[in-house]
């Protein structure tokens, strides 16, 4: 099988944006063509374009071609959309690994985004009841997430002993982390007196321990090794391993809500497929769309024990010169959440973190894992990255 | 909404379901709520109870399914309150609760009729039903058909 490389990655500005989602598609397209000069729009084959609430948002579908035409790009291998809501953009990125591998396309652009934030603010509350199974969860008004994460935090909490200071530990380092990120939406550092004195949105879930609504593109180029090695004078970064697993949709069908059964399916799958274990992480992004979401990342991930994640954060395992440095990029609590892009955000940040060219640097960081969880927490994704293929 | 849109029904800004039988194959769900009966489908040749209501089993793919009760009765295992960000048409604080349905089946319900504070663990609930927005459905000839709909929630019992 062939071996496939991850070669540029660039992304727009995040926040509450003044642009169209194809703004921000072109801006983001422009930014990853700009990380790697030695690769252009004419060197693509394939374009994959995720995004989630295009049609709910934007009023647009058959968005891959109408990215293309903005782009200059004229795919001849793949040209097509990948939706799983928070997840679309690592779902984007396993496709492309997929086709380049198989050999049906062999430089894959995937460019992701979401514009959230339209001219009434109840349309973007309302437009989640359509994220849930629309029919059961939706109608019982479980749209936006805060209820159902505020749910795991409550039993994690009962179960464990995982404290609300745990849980603000988490968005103070990632804040932090984030203090540098310039295309990021939030770029100020917060204290733990902060976090743990802010409104409650679901208690014990405060401001802090909830990731925002963000509009914002990102992209990465993937390509098959041989064509990389002459696409990109920076250090080769190889996709090792993947694993994706979902094992319910409707939340009257999550048997478990403190141990995600379908995270440790798709992680064992990733480290199986990449032949490393959680030991050999160096570096990861994770969904941190709520601080007790990447708390269990750690249990789940392998890279603490079940029940241990608070002491985790605690004991700054998680943190720069810790076990694993996670989020180093700010995370989607620092970074923002436009759906279609996070997955690429953190493949972009992996890749900087294994060539080396990070704005906050893992020193000699040469394995990197991604993390991307969808829905009633209903679908996990795992991409490891590394220097080596072994 | 622009003026054009004035007085007309658009499925992609429903919160709830189409429950007509011209619209779902699972609509006696509907009919029996309005009974005050919770329930779903059980596989007639493999003997699974699935939730949500299916045409088709989700374990053995049979088509041979029944209606069946679920308890409408149930105990509060935890509690959430929502602030901020609910969504238009429902209630701030939204309040929901995992619900244990004497062992069948937990649901992620809204509980209602209950204030902020007021709903604890270990609590009693009872499903209680109410209608929501009828849809109206174009008939023949220009004719309008208004459908009643209803949906579900619990409530201290």
């Amino acid at each position: 099988m062939r071996n496939v490389c991850i070669i540029a990655g660039g992304q727009s500005q995040w926040g509450v944006r003044q642009a169209t989602l194809r703004d921000m598609f072109q801006e983001a397209g422009k930014a990853c063509f700009a990380d790697n000069p030695a690769v252009t729009n004419k060197d693509i084959d394939g374009l994959i374009v995720g995004s989630a609430y295009t049609e709910r948002c934007s009023f647009q579908t058959h968005l891959a071609p109408l990215v293309a035409e903005h782009l200059g790009i004229k795919p001849k291998s793949v040209c097509a959309r990948v939706e799983l809501l928070c997840a679309t953009g690592s779902t984007g990125i396993i496709m492309a690994y997929g086709l380049i591998k198989s050999g049906l396309a062999d430089v894959i652009m995937v460019i992701g985004g979401e514009k959230l934030y339209t001219p009434q603010r109840w349309e973007i509350n309302f437009s989640e009841l359509a994220s849930v199974d629309h029919d059961w969860d939706g109608a019982m008004g479980l749209g936006l997430p805060p209820p159902i994460f505020a749910m795991v935090a409550k039993q994690h909490m009962k179960l464990y002993g995982t404290t609300e200071e745990q849980l603000a530990m988490v968005s103070v380092k990632n804040r932090r982390n984030g203090l540098n990120n310039r295309k990021g939406q939030f770029r100020e550092e917060i204290t733990l007196e902060t976090a743990l004195n802010a409104r409650p949105i679901v208690r014990p879930l405060k401001l802090y321990d909830c990731c925002p609504v963000t509009d914002g593109a990102a992209a990465v180029i993937l390509a098959v090794e041989d064509k990389a090695r002459h696409l990109t004078d920076k250090p080769l970064v190889y996709i090792r391993g993947a694993g994706q697993a979902s094992l319910h949709n409707m939340s009257a069908n999550m048997a478990n809500w403190t141990t995600w059964e379908s995270l440790k399916i798709a992680a064992e799958q990733a480290y199986k497929t990449a032949r490393v274990s959680p030991r050999d992480i160096d570096v990861a992004q994770t969904h941190d769309c709520f601080t007790i979401s990447e708390i269990i990342e750690y249990e789940d991930l392998g890279f603490c024990e079940k029940g241990e994640g608070g002491y985790f954060i605690q004991e700054g395992r998680s943190d720069f010169g810790g076990q694993v440095p996670v989020n180093t990029d700010g995370g989607l609590l620092s970074c923002g959440h436009p759906f279609g892009a996070t997955g690429i955000r953190q493949a972009i940040e992996i890749m900087r973190q294994l060539r080396g060219d990070a704005v906050r640097q893992v020193e000699g960081a040469r394995i990197g894992l991604t993390h991307n969880l969808s829905g009633v927490i209903a679908a996990h994704t795992v991409v490891i990255y590394g220097r080596d293929l072994d | 909404m622009n003026k054009i849109l004035e007085g007309k029904y658009a499925v992609t800004m429903d919160m709830y379901p189409l429950q007509g039988k011209e619209f779902n194959r699972i609509y006696p769900f509907y009919e029996f709520l309005k009974e005050g009966r919770l329930t779903t489908t059980a596989c007639r040749d493999c003997g699974k109870k699935a939730f949500p209501p299916r045409v088709v089993c989700p374990e053995c793919l049979s088509e041979n399914l029944e209606w069946v009760d679920l308890p409408t009765r149930g105990k509060v295992l935890v509690v959430t309150e929502e602030e901020v960000g609910v969504p238009l048409g429902f209630e701030t604080p939204l309040i929901h609760a995992l619900i244990d349905l004497g062992g069948e089946l937990t649901l992620f319900s809204r509980v209602v009729n209950v204030k902020q504070g007021e709903l604890k663990e270990g609590d009693e609930v009872k499903l209680t039903v109410f209608p929501v927005d009828p849809v109206s459905v174009e008939g023949k000839k220009g004719a309008v058909n208004l459908q009643e709909r209803v949906f579900f929630a619990f409530e201290k019992a």
